[in-house]
């Protein structure tokens, strides 16, 4: 059995990379199981999800502890200690990492010892669809991976996607889009390794009074502080030149993030503006750019 | 008929889409949410023909739920965790109308520490309120328990409601493949639903859940209730061999998994079910005689086809999934009670695992089977083990460190110091 796992921010297209997978795995007769695991879900938080594929019926259910290979949709999720894309990772495993970096470049800085695959797909999809929803990439890019063939491929974004998708040209895009990222990768085989199994006993609970064992937190300021800013992976950029100060922006920031200058201009505070795009959207006249940016802190 | 990818949730909507629902109404909670937007969807594209209201609270949902099934019309509704327990008064009040209404209830663990993950502590609790109940361990299980569920609470001789389990995220949320039937198919197994008893038509005035005062008349009500929901048992063989006979699919009151010669035996139910086949694989692998039933009906409870699978047992565990606190596994109380009048009988054992959605991992698995083995050679069971593993004891551990309840002093709102760990020792 394959398991492979996903990883990506909310919004980003990880869930239908990993649905893609699923229902291409299961068209060409496989049995098959895809799920997504996500908190309380906001656009831009990681989130990961799930495919298992397999010849026999399979008998497992819940996250993927130990994975045969992982797709990382988010090269600064590799940094985030909420993430840990790599966890678990098994010894012959392969990581796929959206990034403009290459391989040997991702490996030394992330320390990565098994084989890394790259390739900018947020770039691709900017360019063939216009819009940086990397599900379709993703998922041509997992297929090829796992080694499934193009036509299942195809097949199951049509179906996948035309649920979601109304708009019949956005979705031959993407169907273009996945087909040049499948081409983009090199086949590979994954060899399937046992896992890294570490021995973890079956204890006794002991009994803990109530000043333990209920659900009461005594220290204060323990939750380290999480800057929404880490989830961006477009920036918002202010034209003042063409900005007319009808404050349009100031009030639809989902977040409360966007203020007003000495002169009335509106600026955001990019430590905590999670790059959801609904000011650049919402501008009447365009004085918002969303730029895309790569960092992980 | 075909055959694609499904969630536990979206098979749950195809179920009732496929016996075309007359009424739903609807109050969100996770993880069932998608349940209701799945129909709504349908409803607003006009694929079905089905009235929708959402009401203000799990409460009122249940009680338009009875309401409309006493009008004559088929209904289906959905919640979870929670939201069953907030609408609680009201399950024992439209069981007692005897409408026959479906409802789903989607597993999460009780409120608190609240979370999101399941356990079926809100599904037993309501174990007692009149509704039969079936729980699944597949997507295709959930699709096929909808019509399973209309046919059994509309038989003459059951009316009374059906809740449908699933687990929330392991089954709600996963997507495996699902053979969705023809609606041709599913009408002949499930016709319209005609109401002799309970409905609502011009010139025709009934009074419907009028009072009684005096125990004779409360009993006699509920005994009927009782007697309509252990004749079930025989309704549902029934209902089930012919959903075989037209879907290829059968569903027992019980199903076994390597039980016919099996020694020691895992009882389970619901999506975790899965996890222990493939534990009873691994432990046939290492030449142990292992098998597994799951529990599918919960009500009425399947008396007859538990004996039978396990009298011949050396050893039987039961994984319940639930914990009575002061008491211990529930489904270990209700099948102890079948077996302590039988004279040939295993050695029953009780281990509590999988609250609140955590794993049973495979040492978890080992780890009872050793147990039933000991049993056997001692002749006696611990009741209950409660399934914990060092790795999580020691992210507990760090935890609690986090909050305050680490290997060192902290002062309480009043200012007074305690050291923790002495507390914490046993
Ligand atoms: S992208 Fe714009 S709207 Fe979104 S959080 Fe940042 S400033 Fe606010
Ligand atoms: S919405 Fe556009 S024009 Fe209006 S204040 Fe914001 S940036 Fe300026």
């Amino acid at each position: 059995m394959l398991r492979l796992r996903f990883h990506g921010r909310g919004g980003q297209g990880a869930k239908i990379a990993s649905r893609i997978l699923g229902t291409a795995a299961f068209f060409e007769g496989y049995y098959a199981q895809d799920f997504p695991l996500y908190g309380a879900e906001r656009r831009g938080a990681p989130i990961s999800a799930f495919t298992r594929i397999s010849k026999e019926p399979i008998l497992e259910r819940g996250i993927i502890a130990e994975p045969d290979s992982v797709f990382v949709l988010d090269e600064t999720l590799l940094d985030d200690p909420h993430a840990h894309p790599l966890s678990g990772l098994k010894e012959h495993g392969i990581v796929f990492v959206n990034t403009a970096r290459s391989a040997v470049e991702l490996k030394d800085t992330y320390k990565i010892s098994v084989q890394v695959i790259t390739l900018d797909i947020t770039k691709i999809s900017l360019k063939m669809l216009g819009k940086p929803i990397l599900s379709a990439l993703a998922g041509g890019i997992a297929a090829r991976i796992v080694n499934l063939g193009e036509d299942s491929l195809k097949k199951s974004i049509e179906k996948e996607l035309s649920e979601i998708i109304t708009e019949k040209e956005f979705l031959l895009k993407n169907k273009e889009a996945s087909q040049y990222c499948f081409h983009a990768i090199k086949p590979i085989e994954i060899k399937i390794a046992k896992g890294i199994h570490k021995a973890n006993p079956v204890i006794t609970v002991p009994f803990e009074t109530a000043l333990i064992s209920s659900p009461t937190i005594y220290t204060t300021g323990n939750t380290p502080l999480r800057k929404t800013g880490n989830w961006r992976v477009f920036k918002p950029v202010w034209n003042y030149d063409i900005c007319t100060k009808c404050m349009v922006c100031v009030v639809r920031c989902p977040d409360a993030c966007i203020s007003v200058n000495e002169d009335g201009y509106p600026y955001t505070d990019y430590d905590n503006c999670k790059g959801c795009m609904i000011c650049v959207e919402e501008c009447p006249v365009k004085a918002i750019e969303g730029m895309r940016e790569a960092h992980a802190w | 008929m075909i055959k694609e990818m499904l969630t536990g949730n979206a098979a749950a909507a195809w179920g009732v889409r496929l016996a075309e629902v007359d009424y739903v109404p609807a109050y969100p909670i996770t993880p069932q949410t998608e349940i209701i937007e799945m129909l709504a969807r349908w409803i607003s594209n006009g694929d079905v023909d089905t009235k929708f209201v959402t009401l203000d609270s799990e409460h009122s949902m249940i009680t338009a739920a009875g309401a409309a099934s006493a009008t004559g019309v088929r209904v289906f509704t959905a919640t979870s965790s929670q939201g069953l327990l907030y609408g609680f008064e009201m399950l024992y009040t439209v069981a007692g109308w005897r409408v026959p209404l479906v409802m789903v209830n989607v597993s999460r663990a009780l409120s608190s520490p609240i979370t999101l993950e399941p356990d079926h502590n809100d599904i037993l609790a309501a174990r007692d309120a009149g509704f039969l109940q079936i729980h699944c361990e597949t997507c295709q299980e959930v699709l096929d328990s909808v019509l399973i569920a209309y046919r059994l609470a509309e038989d003459e001789r059951v009316l009374l409601p059906v809740l449908i389990n699933m687990d929330g995220f392991h089954l709600s949320f996963t997507r495996e493949p699902v053979e969705v039937p023809d609606r041709e198919q599913v009408v002949r197994f499930l016709p319209p639903y005609r109401p002799k008893h309970a409905f609502f038509k011009a010139s025709q005035p009934m009074a419907q859940g009028t009072a009684v005062i005096g125990g004779s008349g409360y009993s006699y009500f509920k005994y009927q209730m009782h007697f309509a929901s252990m004749g079930a048992l025989d309704v549902y063989r029934e209902v089930s061999e012919e959903f075989g006979r037209l879907f290829g699919r059968s569903y027992n009151t019980t199903e076994g998994y390597m039980i016919d010669d099996a020694e020691y035996i895992l009882i389970m139910t619901n999506s975790f079910s899965t996890l222990g086949k493939a534990a009873v694989k691994r432990a046939r692998e290492k030449g142990v005689k292992a098998g597994l039933l799951r529990l599918r009906l919960l009500r009425p409870f399947p008396e007859l086809g538990i004996k039978e699978a396990i009298r011949k047992a050396k050893a039987v565990a039961i994984v319940d999934q639930n914990i009575s606190v002061g008491k211990g596994g529930i489904l270990y109380s209700e099948i102890s009670s079948v077996m302590y009048n039988e004279k040939e009988r295993p050695l029953l054992l009780s281990f509590i695992g999988g609250l609140g959605g955590k794993t049973i991992s495979s040492e978890e698995f080992e780890f009872i089977f050793d147990r039933m083995i000991e049993a056997v050679d001692t002749g006696v069971g611990k009741v209950p083990y409660l399934l914990y593993t060092e790795m999580e004891w020691k992210e507990m551990e760090k935890l609690k460190n986090v909050a305050g309840k680490g290997n060192k002093n902290y002062s309480n709102c009043r200012g007074e110091t305690h050291n923790i760990t002495e507390h914490g020792k046993e």
